[in-house]
């Protein structure tokens, strides 16, 4: 009865089977090790700490599919098709083992009932199967959402209509080979579809020999297809299936935003300007990426214009990576290609804003902001090129220690303290709590005022706190995001020098940027201080009875996440906590909010290095999502983003309609006024 | 090549206008706090001038700088840049010395350092200003001097000068050796990227003072000096800033448009 | 390679027999040129107060027949030295030349121009004969008691201003930027002498060679010259947007500038920056667009009988010196002014 069982052509089915399974699995791990050994091209990296906490995350985000459930939204419901064609492939590859290794292969039949309970979960996954492709198809090719817009190669093309197409004829396969099998050899109990379709075959009246016939030759072509499938899988470049897993496996586990310094050993090439520059988990991402294209529709830089894709990167550089790899295995030195400027191109580069929007979209946990990181820090560490902007912007982080320029700045770094009853450390003092201002919040007027807020704020608390006034120099994150390391190294070295010198146990900070690289990159270089955000700090305060936040605000306000403070750090609740617990304000919310908050478009060296020309720029749309919500005021808690928003708010002329705030202000505007004339 | 250049640290340029604060008594200038000196500019095209002819031909590159010692930074600066070593030419006697005494102490130091293809200048120090230094230098060091260079070129025993003039440019030939002062025409200077500026920083600058160059005490007299300054003061401007405005930005412009006209 | 301390005099030389003043005199396109008639009339001037003569040298084959027009402005002596060598720029030539002359006159003062020939020759003079030397002057006097000249210039880009003598060290040099001083009266009845300068260039002397020069084509009006001028700084924030300047200042008849940094960032051509390191020009309208106000640029076009600042910063220095300003985004306000002054001009 098993079509394995026969002989053909003088052959034994079983040598058959089995010959061509080697076959294909051979050829299957042979291409398998040939992308294996592509990734060794890669440099080390350490990424098999916590094996059981890695092991239990992948487990349970892969099975539970919340990798692709993550992403669902309202307009947004492929996660839900990919959920469900995965589980259904699941059970396939289990009844495929089952039904061709077992009952095939080797021989062993299968109780009845056991089978006929198994076929009829096939039958029903095989239907969510072929409707999740159904929807995927009229998305792919009549829908077409942003996150789809793409280029195809043919290549590309070929694969997802063989992709779609496969998986439709596999579902059609097993119906028809379920039907024909049930009815030729009359079995019962027979599954729910496929015994509606022996049937339906019985009562069509072809004779039994003929069914049998048929099933065997079904049996072979579904067998066969499967194989092909399996060859075909690692040698179409539709590699997510085989490597995705892994990817989320070797996930980052350090800080979100924390970048890695330059290693000690390196002197001579810089940054990633070649494939074997990359690390292996670098190289695992490009197998990784499925083409969803989340990323890209995420992504401020490509929503405004600019000719950076996070998914056009990482696609690219895959190709690049197939194409250059076996020349470089068998040895050869240079690649056909330049990576910087033939596959991915220097304004692309220096379009990212470091925003994360595209690493928190990604469901197989992609990396594309080191990877853009790496190629900055080539293009200025070795090359010495970089846009006019962001040379001017660092020769000044060199020479003056700060990124504003002087004449423009027409204040000095200490000016802002005059009139006000700060402690400013000199040498020797000690101070327990540090008030971190940031160079924007020194030198730039509108920041200004927001720092003079935030002192009035704290002294009112009562909490004693003191400043490093002309001795504060740059937290160095505008030359680390602008790949200047070394400078940033040097900075690092000496702030953390500083802090230690004056004994500083716990510092609070204004500025988003300053939080993250003190938090998070300064014990890369022996610091270890308490470092808070103010939001985090004044909320504590409130909680604490510290702070009484009684007047009104009278006002319908917006919230806007900074990226550094919300995406990257998680610290959405306290900001809002604070606006919520001053009266008569009216919260509202706009439609990218918290972890899909739009960047102001000052990260990155942004705030000094000029968005691409001809494009629209990234605060105007920020401004209008925040226009959209009817708000009288933006609150913010990043001193970038308050200059983002003044400047599109002057731009557009709409200075009376709305007004951007620091979270600073709208606190001290909110601080009983007898408590607020002791203070400063 | 060999080359030497002189570097010299100056006030920041950039400070606001309202934040520089002179002292008639000693004629000094009064740095506001906070605020560090910087390698001045024209200095900085100089030391680019020479890592690009480095980059080209090869060779040594040494930076000298007059100063104090403070002045260490601006040959860190010019070794993170390409340059090989350098020597700060620290002394009392050297302070407030005029471009002539300048141009001596830097012409000894060089007379010690040996020998040498090119010395360059920036075309004008960024706080005084005056342009005299290189020029004084040549003539004390004997060797043919072009000023205001944008563009250098080496060739075997000559360099092909692109020199600035009001209305357009010269080309000329210098024989080697010589002196050339460098504008910023010539180009932005690179940055210093990578571990140089690391292994600058940590660098130790010796320091010359006058007995190790040989400077005769009598040439860093003050009583000998060329120039002396006998008064510096801060020129008050005030004028009244009418500001027209508008409605709009293009109203404002109108309104300007027919207040000019009245004058023009 | 020697170092010889050739060429280098001490400045120990007796102040004494060191009298008048000598004007070296610049020749373009055959005629002398604007600023030497300034300096001779200066000349004449300071000479007078120290009861001495007051000399011009003309370097030249066109030399000769500019002497009598000195003395016309107020020359007692010329100094003639008629060489082809000497008709083009060249500072060995010129150095080797007005170092001679002046180590047999012997002057007290010595005057050049703040020009290009001035900017080179001065330095290399001043070092060859051990004076003291004040670049960049915006006044030279007398001090009555000492006799001594006292030279003002402005120091750290036009922050301060220094004044600055020479006690022992002679020639006391200067140089003076054109219009700086009034042109001297003509007066042609005035009697001198014209001697001419021995020796020739020697040929030997001559270790820099000028091989080509390359004239940038001048669009429009010089900036010099210029009645109007409308300069971009670095709020311009391209080359393509000094296409709006452009615009405004054919409308007005009148040249484009640009501050510092616009001329760093290779907006324009370094020839057209206004500034302590550039041209100072003394038009009657200069419109400062984007311009933050250093005080090095300022101190290019303070002479301007009316500046306007176009600045988005309302706090930028360069309101401190404007007489009119405008606060705003210059992509806004430029175009808007532009076609209002051309409708007012056509009506």
């Amino acid at each position: 009865m098993s079509p394995v069982s026969a002989t053909y052509w003088g052959l034994p089915g079983y040598i058959i089977f089995w010959a061509l399974f080697a076959i294909a699995f051979g050829v299957f791990l042979r291409r398998f090790y040939f992308l294996y050994r592509l990734l060794r091209l890669g440099k080390s990296e350490r990424r098999f700490d916590r094996i059981g906490q890695r092991a239990i995350f992948m487990l349970s985000v892969v099975s539970s599919q919340w990798c692709a459930l993550k992403t669902v939204g309202l307009t947004d419901l492929a996660g839900l098709g990919h959920a469900l064609m995965f589980w259904g492939f699941g059970f396939f590859l289990i009844g495929y083992v089952i039904i061709f290794g077992v009952d095939g292969g080797l021989g062993l039949s299968l109780p009845p009932a056991f089978e006929a309970l198994y076929r009829s979960i096939l039958d029903i996954a095989a239907l969510l199967v072929i409707a999740a492709v159904i929807v995927a198809v009229i998305k792919r090719y009549i829908v077409k959402p942003k996150r789809l817009e793409r280029e195809e190669s043919r290549k590309e093309k070929v694969i997802m209509a063989l992709l779609f197409t496969t998986m439709i004829v596999l579902m059609a396969l097993h119906y028809g080979t379920e039907g024909l099998k049930y009815s030729a050899y009359n079995l019962s109990p027979s599954p729910i579809i496929g015994g509606l379709l022996a049937n339906s075959l019985t009562s069509a009246g072809m004779s039994p020999a003929t069914l049998s016939a048929t099933y065997t030759a079904f049996w072979w072509i579904n067998y066969v297809m499967l194989l092909g499938a399996l060859v075909y899988a690692p040698h179409s470049e539709h590699l997510h299936p085989l490597f995705s897993p892994a990817n989320i496996f070797f996930r980052p586990l350090g800080p979100k935003a924390a970048l890695e310094p330059v290693p000690a050993e390196e002197t001579e090439n810089f940054g990633v300007s070649k494939l074997q520059d990359f690390t292996w988990k670098q190289l695992l991402d490009l197998y990784s990426c499925t083409w969803c294209g989340r990323c890209h529709a995420a992504c401020p830089a490509q929503l405004s214009g600019k000719s950076l894709s996070p998914r056009e990167i990482i696609l690219n550089l895959k190709e690049h990576l197939l194409e250059e790899g076996p020349g470089l295995l068998n040895g050869k030195a240079e690649p056909s290609s330049n990576m910087i400027g033939d596959v991915v191109t220097e304004d692309a580069i220096w379009a990212c804003t470091t925003c994360g929007a595209c690493i928190e979209a990604c469901a197989v946990k992609v990396e594309h902001v080191r990877r853009i990181m790496d190629l900055r820090r080539n293009l200025v560490l070795t090359q010495n090129k970089m846009p006019e902007t962001a040379q001017l912007m660092l020769r000044n982080m060199q020479s003056r220690g700060h990124p504003w320029a002087g004449i423009q700045s027409l204040r000095l770094r200490g000016d802002w303290t005059d009139g006000l009853d700060v402690k400013v450390l000199a040498d020797g003092d000690t101070a327990d709590t540090l008030f971190w201002v940031g160079c924007t919040g020194a030198l730039v007027e509108r920041n200004v005022k927001a720092t003079i807020s935030m002192t009035r704020v704290l002294k009112t608390a009562g909490v004693d706190f003191a400043v490093l006034g002309e001795a504060e120099t740059c937290c160095g994150d505008p030359a680390r995001r602008a790949g200047y390391e070394f400078q940033f190294q040097m900075m690092a070295e000496q702030n953390i020098e500083t802090f230690k010198s004056h004994n500083i146990k716990e510092i609070v900070t204004s500025c988003p940027h300053c939080y993250n690289t003190l938090k998070n990159e300064y014990p890369q270089y022996g610091g270890d201080f308490n470092v808070v955000h103010y939001t985090q700090f004044i909320g504590k305060l409130i909680a604490q009875g510290k702070l009484k936040l009684a007047n009104g605000l009278n006002s319908r306000v917006t919230y806007h996440d900074p990226c550094y403070l919300g995406r990257y750090n998680g610290v959405y609740q306290e900001p809002r906590q604070i606006l919520q617990s001053i009266p008569q304000t009216n919260l509202v919310e706009m439609a990218r909010t918290r972890n899909k908050a739009f960047c102001c478009g000052g990260g990155g060296g942004h705030m000094w290095i000029e968005e691409q020309s001809g494009t629209t720029k990234i605060n105007q749309m920020r401004l209008d999502d925040a226009l959209k919500t009817g708000a009288e005021q933006v609150v913010t808690a990043c001193p970038y983003c308050l200059q983002m928003f003044e400047e599109g708010i002057e731009h557009k002329g709409i200075k009376g309609a709305l007004k951007v705030q620091d979270l600073a202000e709208i606190v001290e505007a909110a601080m009983q006024p007898s408590e607020s004339k002791g203070a400063a | 090549m060999n080359t030497i250049v002189c570097v010299k640290q100056v006030l920041d340029p950039e400070i606001p206008p309202a934040k520089f604060k002179i002292d008639p008594e000693t004629k000094q200038v009064i740095p506001p706090p906070g605020v560090p000196p910087v390698i001045s500019v024209y200095d900085e095209r100089a030391i680019e001038a020479a890592c690009r002819l480095k980059d080209k031909h090869k060779g040594k590159i040494t930076a000298i700088s007059m100063g104090t010692e403070k002045a260490a930074d601006v040959i860190k600066h010019a070794i993170a840049m390409g340059a090989d070593d350098g020597f700060l030419l620290q002394d009392p006697a050297f302070e407030n010395l005029d471009s002539f005494g300048t141009a001596y102490v830097l012409a000894k130091a060089i007379q010690k350092l040996g020998e040498y293809d090119l010395v360059l200048c920036g075309r004008q120090a960024a706080d005084w200003g005056a342009g005299e230094v290189g020029s004084i230098l040549a003539e004390i060091l004997g060797i043919p001097v072009v000023t205001f260079a944008c563009d250098i070129q080496g060739a075997d025993k000559t360099l092909r000068v692109k020199r600035l003039v009001s209305d357009g440019f010269e080309v000329l030939e210098a024989p080697m050796p010589c002196l050339i002062t460098v504008s910023s025409e010539i180009g932005l200077p690179r940055l210093p990227a990578g571990p140089r500026l690391m292994m600058a920083r940590k660098k130790v600058i010796p320091v010359w003072k006058a007995q190790d160059i040989g400077a005769e005490p009598a040439k860093l007299d003050k009583a000998n000096a060329h120039t002396e300054v006998t008064a510096l003061s801060v020129p008050t401007r005030k004028t009244e800033c009418e500001i027209i405005a508008g409605a709009t930005p293009e109203e404002a412009a109108a309104n300007l448009a027919m207040k000019l006209s009245k004058l023009i | 390679m020697t170092l010889g301390l050739s060429g280098y005099s001490d400045g120990g030389q007796t102040m004494d027999n060191h009298k008048g003043v000598l004007v070296c005199g610049e020749i373009a396109d055959g005629k002398l040129a604007p600023v030497t008639i300034e300096l001779i009339g200066l000349g004449r001037k300071l000479a007078d107060e120290l009861g001495e003569q007051s000399s011009v040298l003309l370097m030249g084959s066109k030399a000769g027949g500019l002497a009598q027009e000195a003395i016309a402005y107020g020359a007692d002596n010329v100094y003639v030295a008629e060489d082809s060598l000497l008709d083009h720029y060249n500072s060995d030539a010129y150095t080797q030349i007005a170092a001679n002359l002046c180590q047999q006159v012997l002057p007290s003062i010595m005057l050049l121009g703040h020009t290009d020939i001035g900017l080179d020759l001065a330095p290399r003079l001043n070092g060859r004969l051990g004076g003291g030397l004040a670049m960049d002057c915006i006044a030279l006097s007398i001090d009555p008691p000492t006799k001594l000249l006292a030279s003002t210039r402005p120091v750290f880009g036009g922050n301060a201003h220094a004044t600055m003598v020479s006690k022992s060290a002679r020639p006391q040099m200067a140089t003076i930027r054109p219009k700086t001083v009034p042109p001297a009266a003509c007066d042609a009845s005035r009697q001198g002498q014209v001697i001419p300068v021995e020796g020739k260039v020697d040929p030997a002397a001559i270790k820099v060679k000028v091989v080509e020069r390359i004239k940038e084509q001048a669009e429009g009006v010089k900036l010099e010259d210029a009645e109007v001028v409308v300069s971009g700084g670095r709020g311009i924030g391209g080359a393509q947007n000094f296409a709006m300047l452009r615009d405004l200042a054919s409308v007005l008849g009148g040249a484009v500038g640009a501050s510092r940094p616009a001329c760093d960032e290779g907006w324009v051509p370094a020839r057209l920056q206004v500034g302590q390191s550039g041209k100072v020009v003394s038009p009657k309208l200069y419109i400062a667009v984007a311009i933050s106000g250093a005080m090095a640029h300022i101190a290019g076009c303070l002479g301007s009988k009316v500046i306007v600042a176009i600045n988005k910063d309302k706090d930028a220095n360069i309101f401190s010196v404007a007489h009119f300003g405008v606060v705003g985004d210059y992509k806004q306000i430029l175009p808007a002014l532009t076609a209002k002054l051309k409708e007012l001009k056509s009506a």
